[in-house]
This record gives C-alpha cells, structure tokens and sequence, in this order.
C-alpha cells in the first residue's frame, strides 16, 4: 500500500513538469500543425540561462523565470517571425519542411550553448537542492515540491487565459480550424506569433525548472522532448486537462516500472519511445480522442 | 538511359583504376566518399523517392558493422558475411516498418528518432557489442586495394539501382506515395507494402555500406557506428544535394565528404558542425528546399533564358 502511494505521489510530481513541458509542444502544433523540433533546444537553453542568472547575479532559479519567460517568449516571436512564417502552409498535417527546419534550429541552439558553455555537465545547487519534506507519508525533495507547485500555477494560469481572453478564444480558434477563424476576423499570422512565443516560453521555463533536479549538457532535451511528444500524441492537442492527464499516464508508467522492476535506468527511457510508438499506432488520434469517440459510440448505442 | 550506363561504366572503369595513379591518401578520401554516396543514395529511396524522412539510419550501419565483426571473429570470411548482414538488416526493417509506417510524415520522423534512441540505449547496455570498449576485426582480414574496390563498386551499382528504380513503376509508385498517399491508395498502389519494400531494400543497402565500413576500419564500437554526427549527415546529405532525385544525394556526398576530411583537419571546424550542419539545413529549407541540385537548375533556367529569345514558357 505504502509503495503504491509512493508511486503515486512521485507520479503526479513529476506529471506537473511534464504537463508543462508538453503544453510548449501542443500549442505549436494546435496552432500551427508544426513539430517544433527545437523543443528540446529551448528546454536545454533554458537551462543554461537559468544557470547563468543564477551563478552570475545569484539568483533563485525559480526567480529566474521572471526573466526566462519573457525573453524566450521574444525569442519564440522572433523566431516565427525571421523563419517559421517564410515556409510555405501545408494544408492538411504537418509539413516535413517545417519539422526539418526546426531540426537545423536545435543543431544550431547546441553548437552555440557549446560554444558558450562548453561540453562540461553543469548543474545548479541551491540551498534547498538536497533538503527534503514528508507528503503523504513519502519522502520528496524540496526541488520538486517546488517545480510542481510553479508548473501546476503555470498551468492554471494559461487555462485561465485560453477561458478568458480574446488571445485564448483567438488560439482555441486557430487551433480547432485556422480557415474558420480567419473567416471570422482573426488575424490568424498574429496569433501563431504568439503561440509560438507561448510555446517557447513555456518550453524554456520548463527547461529552467529540469535544472533545478537534474545535471545538464548541451545535449541536454532530447529524452525529454521524445516524452513531450509521446504526451501530446496521447493526450491530443485540443486541452490542457488533456496535457496534463497525458504527462500523468506517461509518469505513473515510469514511476510503476522504476519502482516495481530492476530495469537499468537507462533503459527506463527506452519505455517512454515504446510508449510513444504504440500510443502513436494504437491511437493516432490521442488517448482523449479515443475517449470521447468511445463515450459517443456509448451514447449512440444508450439512444438505439 | 543508355548514356546514363555508359557514363557509370566508365565512372566504374576509371574509379577501379585509380590505384594504379593515386596516392593512398587519396584513395582513403574517394573511399571516405563511395561510403557517403551510398548511405545517402540509399536513404533517398525512401526519404526523397517515397518521401518518407527517417532518421533512424545509423541502426542499420550498425547491423551491417557488427554482423560483420561478430561473424568474423566466429571465423567467417569477412565478404561472406555481407549477405547475412543486408539479409539481417532488411529483416530489422520490416519489424520496424510494419507498426511505424502506419503513421504519416512528420509522425513517422518522430517515431524513428524514438526508435533510433532505443537501440543506442539498448546497443551500449548489452554484452555482444563490447560496450564502449568496442571490438575488432581478427588479425589479417585487412587488404586495402579489396577494400576499396568493393566500396566503389558498392557505390556505383547503389547509384544505377537509383536510377534504375527511379524510371521504373515501382519508382512511379513511390512517387505517387510522396504527393499525396490518399490518391495513390485511390489509384491502387498499396502504400504500406511499397513502404515497407523500399524501406528493407534502402535498409540492406546501408547495412552493407557498414559491412565494408568494419572490414576496412578493422575497428567498431557502438559510438562509432551509432555516431550521431553519422546519423546526421545521412539525412542532410541528400536533402542538401536534392531530395528525390538520383544526382543529389552524390552531390551532397561530395559535399559532406569534402566537408569530413576538411572537418577532420581542423579543429575549430570540429567544433562547430552542429553549426554548419544545423546552418545549411534551414537554408536549405527557406530558400531551396529541391537542395543545389534545385538551385543549379534554377541559374541554368534563368541563364538560358537570358541568352535566347523569349518564349512562352512551358512549365
């Protein structure tokens, strides 16, 4: 029972990172029907910024959001605007342009956190890093108390500007049916600037965040970005409950394999691809699209 | 097409000759670019010609490689194992293929990236690679002038094949896949087994470029035949030459072969081809995406049209 709840706590901890992690992929997609390569680029350049605000000016790497976010919103802009926007507009799914483009962006991100940083492996230590608390019984490190609690504030915080605002309505528009929403007076370019902007902010906060629990390198991201895909595909790319239901599926899976198995850790990632190419197969529609067509067909069948 | 054949006939005569007025370091570079012209013509037939982008390639080269070695040290002759290692790759393929290839595009990507980490993890964690520590060929399997004439031959025959299948129906097929899969299910091309047919046929064919990588670097380890920057220039080398088209992808090799031995030579290069490579990717994406093959034609066109009287243009 103890283990069980181990799990389970360590579970939805990690699910809160998770959840934001993804949401940066979901919002370029919905928005654009592009795979950001370069997701695990800005989770790693994310990273390094905190790490530099932090060894240079001392400061907290959760205060260091204050700047991140913003500046990679900017640069997410900036990035849409210079490329993103040049490449022409598949019409129906993503465009192999777009996802190679985005691939030479995140080589490029590497060679220059190289050049930067170096190759060392560089972490971040902090006065709580090796502190701990009690939740539910289950010993948790203070770090990732804390990247929950700010991923779960994040989380709420968008959903309530999807809900809210014109920009929220104008991305939920976009995202359902671009041509629809335009016919309608959104000014569709404008608003897949700023998806992108809100996908690559939220991609580097999460980045600052990863910091705070694991040693990085300028190779840093790509495990992570396979588990922010393998999130979206099955949760779909419609809502952050979605997101976050699919983070907290892939979570628990890992957390249940690394408690209950002695599989070698370095394997354990090898489960979030497996994971990734059934979910990709089984439901290519995500989890949430099966779903809500299971419930219909429950529906129709309550009808007959 | 008969001057095509002329053409790798005599490229074949003059490659194989080559020995007798060359330097060894020389013919280590044109080795260096045999190699790359097959993995690149190789990976075209499915990511230019079917247009589906893998980047899970370096698996193959290193089935190739380790079947290769791991026979040998059993006592195999080292060219007896290039049948089994092609025939173990393809297989390798087609276990692959079958789940990924339901899916389209970009998701197809995605899924060999996963695929292509799970053997890298899996390669440095069990015992028969010799872990990082690698392994070698047994003593005296070693002979340069065989070596390097395989590889050529290897290369020109990839090359014709290209050719060969690009002219053919099931060349047809394959492009009929990359413009639009729903109208060639339509027409009645069963996309699936073409996908998977031309992916176990480009998959033998690296398999074998890293046989004869083994024989000749005597030495493999999982890092180096699961190298990322290997991976990498696979990819890039045929998007930068041309996607799709049979010339490309040996343009692009020449390019990244040149561009290995200048990289090799230099180490401030070395340390900056993510930059290089990720820079000419997305060049290539915004300005050409039909790679320097696309551009030459475009120059040509409008070299051409500046020399003759103007006429209606014919597409």
């Amino acid at each position: 029972m103890n283990e069980i709840i181990t799990v389970l706590v360590n579970s939805l901890l990690a699910a809160g990172l998770y959840a934001t992690m993804s949401y940066g992929l979901a919002v370029i997609y919905g928005v654009m029907r592009i795979i950001n390569l370069a997701h695990a680029g800005i989770l790693m350049l994310g990273a390094y910024a905190t790490l530099t605000l932090n060894s240079r000016l001392g400061m907290d790497p959760f205060l260091s959001l204050v700047v991140v976010i913003p500046v990679f919103f900017g640069f997410g802009v900036l990035l849409y605007l210079t490329m993103i926007r040049r490449l022409p507009r598949s019409s129906g799914g993503p465009s192999i342009e777009s996802l190679l483009l985005l691939f030479g962006v995140w080589l490029v991100l590497q060679n220059l956190a190289y050049a930067i940083w170096t190759g060392d492996t560089q972490s971040i230590l902090t006065r709580y890093t090796m502190k701990s608390v009690v939740l539910l019984g289950v010993r948790v490190g203070i770090p990732t108390v804390a990247v929950f609690s700010v991923s779960a504030l994040s989380l709420v915080v968008l959903q309530l500007v999807l809900r809210r605002t014109y920009l929220g309505r104008a991305i939920r528009a976009v995202t359902q049916n671009r041509d629809a929403a335009m016919i309608a007076g959104v000014n569709a370019d404008r608003i897949s600037a700023a998806a992108f902007g809100i996908g690559t902010a939220f991609a580097a906060s999460a980045g600052s965040m990863l910091a705070t629990m694991y040693a990085f390198t300028p190779d840093f991201g790509r495990s992570f970005l396979l588990k922010s895909f393998c999130i979206i595909v099955l949760a779909g790319m419609e809502s952050v409950a979605g997101v976050a239901a699919g983070a907290f599926v892939l979570a628990l899976l890992e957390n249940f394999v690394g408690g209950y198995t002695t599989l070698p850790t370095s394997f354990q990632d090898a489960l979030s691809f497996t994971l990734l190419v059934l979910a990709l197969v089984a439901f290519p529609q995500g989890l949430v699209g099966a779903f809500s067509r299971a419930t219909q067909r429950w529906r129709r069948l309550g009808r007959a | 097409m008969k001057t095509r054949g002329v053409f790798a006939a005599a490229a074949l005569v003059l490659l194989l000759a080559a020995p007798r007025f060359l330097e060894r370091g020389t013919l280590n570079d044109i080795w260096n670019v045999a190699f790359a012209v097959i993995l690149a013509s190789a990976w075209n037939l499915l990511g230019g010609f079917a247009g589906q982008v893998s980047i899970g390639y370096s698996a193959f080269i290193g089935i190739g490689a380790y079947t290769t070695v791991l026979l040998s040290l059993a006592g195999w002759h080292p060219y007896a194992t290039l049948p089994v290692s092609a025939f173990l790759s393809a297989a390798f393929s087609v276990i692959v293929g079958l789940p990924t290839f339901r899916l389209r595009g970009p998701y197809f990507t995605i899924a060999t990236i996963g695929v292509s980490e799970a053997v890298r993890v899996v390669a440095a964690g069990v015992a028969f690679t010799g872990g990082s520590s690698g392994l070698r060929m047994p003593a005296g399997s070693f002979d340069f002038q065989r070596d390097y004439s395989a590889m050529v031959v290897l290369a020109v025959l990839v090359v014709a094949l290209a050719a060969w299948i690009q002219a053919s129906p099931f060349g047809q097929a394959l492009r009929a896949i990359r413009q639009d899969i729903d109208a060639a299910e339509a027409l009645g091309v069963h996309s699936t087994k073409y996908k998977v047919l031309v992916h176990a046929l480009s998959a033998a064919l690296v398999a074998l470029a890293g046989s004869l990588f083994a024989i000749n670097f005597q030495y493999i380890s999982p890092n180096s035949v699961f190298d990322f920057r290997l991976s990498l220039s696979i990819v890039l080398m045929p998007i930068v030459g041309g996607l799709g088209t049979v010339a490309g992808p040996v343009l692009g090799a020449l390019l990244f072969g040149y561009l290995q031995i200048k990289l090799l030579s230099s180490p401030a290069l070395r340390d900056s081809y993510l930059f290089l490579y990720g820079g000419m990717l997305i060049a290539v994406m915004l300005f050409e995406p039909r790679g320097l093959l696309g551009l030459y034609r475009r120059v040509r066109g409008r070299i051409t049209r500046s020399f003759s009287r103007p006429v209606p243009d014919a597409g």
